[in-house]
């Protein structure tokens, strides 16, 4: 099996007299593909934020074998990827879409150093697999929400991330877009090599790819293990305190109201 | 008029001013350009009001006034960019209270000044006219790092503005640009107390961004276009003060106001988003 490349023991985030991860012990592995699952307000978004560097926390993190707080130095960071739920920006701001892919460049160039031609043609190649190289010279702003989001993505496999977490990349697109951002991501997992961890509560739009899943809940792991018996009516029901329950249909599994 | 022009310039007081006024309107341009992309004017707001306070402690304690107002402005600085990271509240608030204290402590100095206020009015709306050689120095010091910083650290900068959270995600010291740039617009505030004054400066730590956001996609010609909207301003404003004996820190910002609304009448931008708007269906075809 492959190495550990994030491994949480203990982790806890307290906010507002509110524990947001509560000792969380987690690791995963290189090139696996997991989903991190849960209700609003379970620590999802925590969980990434640890992982990325955004917040503090008490525990133990290791990245890549090595112990980290949440300061860390280039290094560490441009080895993980980020890509939020959404963004706003001001459809005046002063961006090109292949600038903004282009940002993601701009770590591993480090200080004092421009990306040069080979990063300039790698962003082409990217924004051309996210299938929104026609964008290119269109200002940020000027973009829907979904090509937004495959802006987003494409900046984040620019930066050659070896850890690519993904927060509800699909929520507040429609429903084509979303399996269409979904497949991208699937690509993505299949020709990078890379681990990414893909926070969701939509479990109708889960990435074929994804064989591992985490329920998080009141800011403590519930479950880990394989998705496929995360995915009954009965886990799920307990983790969202309601009754759902799961049917297949044409090979998929679907949730719906109990 | 164009004879009396480079006739005045044969004065000393003119060509202080008329340099003073190039670096005051391209300081503070550059400035805006951030105070108007990371949508923060109320940062512009707080350290404009801060230099004041300061100076005008200065003025009571018998300090210097501008190295008084440099003082308080670098201390805001310093606590403005943890405030504004990690307060509970809403930054916007946390700031519209630091602001409100400063303006307080501003005017509770002036109350308490016994002396002629006329010295600490004009830290208020600047005066162009009676600038030094040492505040000139200043001001091209400032000036000069400012654009080093900006040129050094342009491909960091334009992520930082893009997005704070991508900047820290791929590996951009971007605490350390947010905070140098805070560092700065004190320093900058600061230095051109004597020009267009702590209160009024507020106008041209936005508007030359302000235009720039009428005109253009491109960062670099956005630079650009607020350098020279803001420099235009200031020397115009110069004119305007000198020949028609109007308050010199007053008619920069009219100026500064007046180019903004040209820039907002002719915008490319404003006017392609208004043709979307009316076709709806103008992006898929």
């Amino acid at each position: 099996m492959n190495r550990p490349i994030v491994e949480l023991n203990n982790v806890s985030v307290r906010k507002s007299r509110r524990w947001l991860l509560d000792r969380i012990n987690l690791s995963v592995r290189d090139r696996e593909f997991v989903g991190i699952i849960g209700p609003n307000g379970a620590g999802k978004t925590s969980l990434l934020n640890v992982i990325a560097g955004f917040e503090k926390f008490s525990g133990e993190l290791c990245l890549f074998g090595r112990s980290e707080t949440w300061i860390r130095g280039r290094k560490t960071r441009v080895r993980i990827g980020y890509v939020p739920q959404s963004f706003d920006i001001d459809p005046a701001f002063p961006i090109l879409a292949k600038e903004a892919v282009m940002t993601g460049a701009c770590g591993r160039a480090g200080l004092f150093r421009s990306p040069g031609k080979i990063e300039q043609d790698r962003a082409a190649a990217v924004m051309e697999m996210m299938r929104v190289a026609h964008l290119a010279d269109r200002p940020l702003g000027h973009l829907s929400g979904g090509e937004r989001q495959k802006i987003s993505l494409a900046r984040a496999i620019l930066q050659r991330p070896e850890v690519l977490l993904l927060d509800e990349p699909t929520a507040n697109l429609d429903i084509a877009v979303q399996k269409e951002v979904l497949n991208l991501i699937g690509e993505i997992y299949e020709r990078e090599s890379m681990s990414v961890l893909f926070v969701t509560h939509d479990f109708n739009l889960l990435p074929d790819s994804m064989k591992r899943a985490v329920f998080l809940n009141h800011g403590r792991i519930v479950f880990d293990g394989d998705v496929n018996d995360a995915l009954t009516g009965a886990n799920l029901s307990r983790l969202f305190e309601y009754p759902l329950e799961t049917f297949m249909r044409n090979g998929r599994r679907f949730v719906s109201f109990g | 008029m164009v004879e009396s022009i480079f006739e005045s310039l044969k004065y000393l007081p003119v060509q202080r001013a008329l340099f003073a006024c190039v670096l005051c309107g391209l300081s503070c341009s550059l400035l805006s350009v951030f105070v108007v992309l990371l949508r923060v004017p109320l940062i512009g707001v707080s350290m404009s009001h801060a230099a004041f306070a300061g100076a005008v402690f200065g003025m009571l304690t018998g300090i210097h006034p501008v190295a008084a107002g440099f003082v308080a402005c670098l201390v805001v600085a310093g606590i403005l960019g943890p405030f504004s990271d990690r307060a509970r509240m809403a930054p916007e608030n946390m700031l519209g209270i630091l602001f409100s204290f400063l303006i307080g402590l501003a005017f509770l100095g002036m109350g308490i000044l016994t002396r002629t206020k006329a010295g600490a009015l004009n830290l208020m709306w600047g005066n162009l006219m009676s600038i030094s050689a040492m505040d000139l120095v200043l001001l091209a010091v400032i000036t000069f790092i400012l654009l080093l910083f900006i040129s050094v650290f342009f491909k960091e900068i334009r992520v930082v503005l893009f997005h704070r959270r991508f900047a820290a995600s791929c590996g951009v010291p971007e605490r350390a640009i947010y905070y140098g740039l805070l560092f700065l617009t004190g320093a900058v505030v600061a230095s051109n107390l004597s020009t267009v004054g702590g209160l009024l400066i507020f106008a041209l730590l936005i508007q030359p961004g302000a235009t720039a956001m009428q005109l253009t996609y491109n960062l670099k010609l956005f630079f650009l276009t607020a350098a020279l909207a803001g420099i235009g301003a200031c020397v115009s404003g110069l004119l305007l003060s000198y020949y028609f004996d109007l308050p010199s820190g007053a008619s920069v910002v009219l100026m500064a106001t007046a180019i903004f609304v040209v820039a907002f009448l002719v915008s490319p931008k404003r006017r392609s988003a208004k043709q979307t708007k009316r076709n709806p269906y103008a992006q898929d075809a």
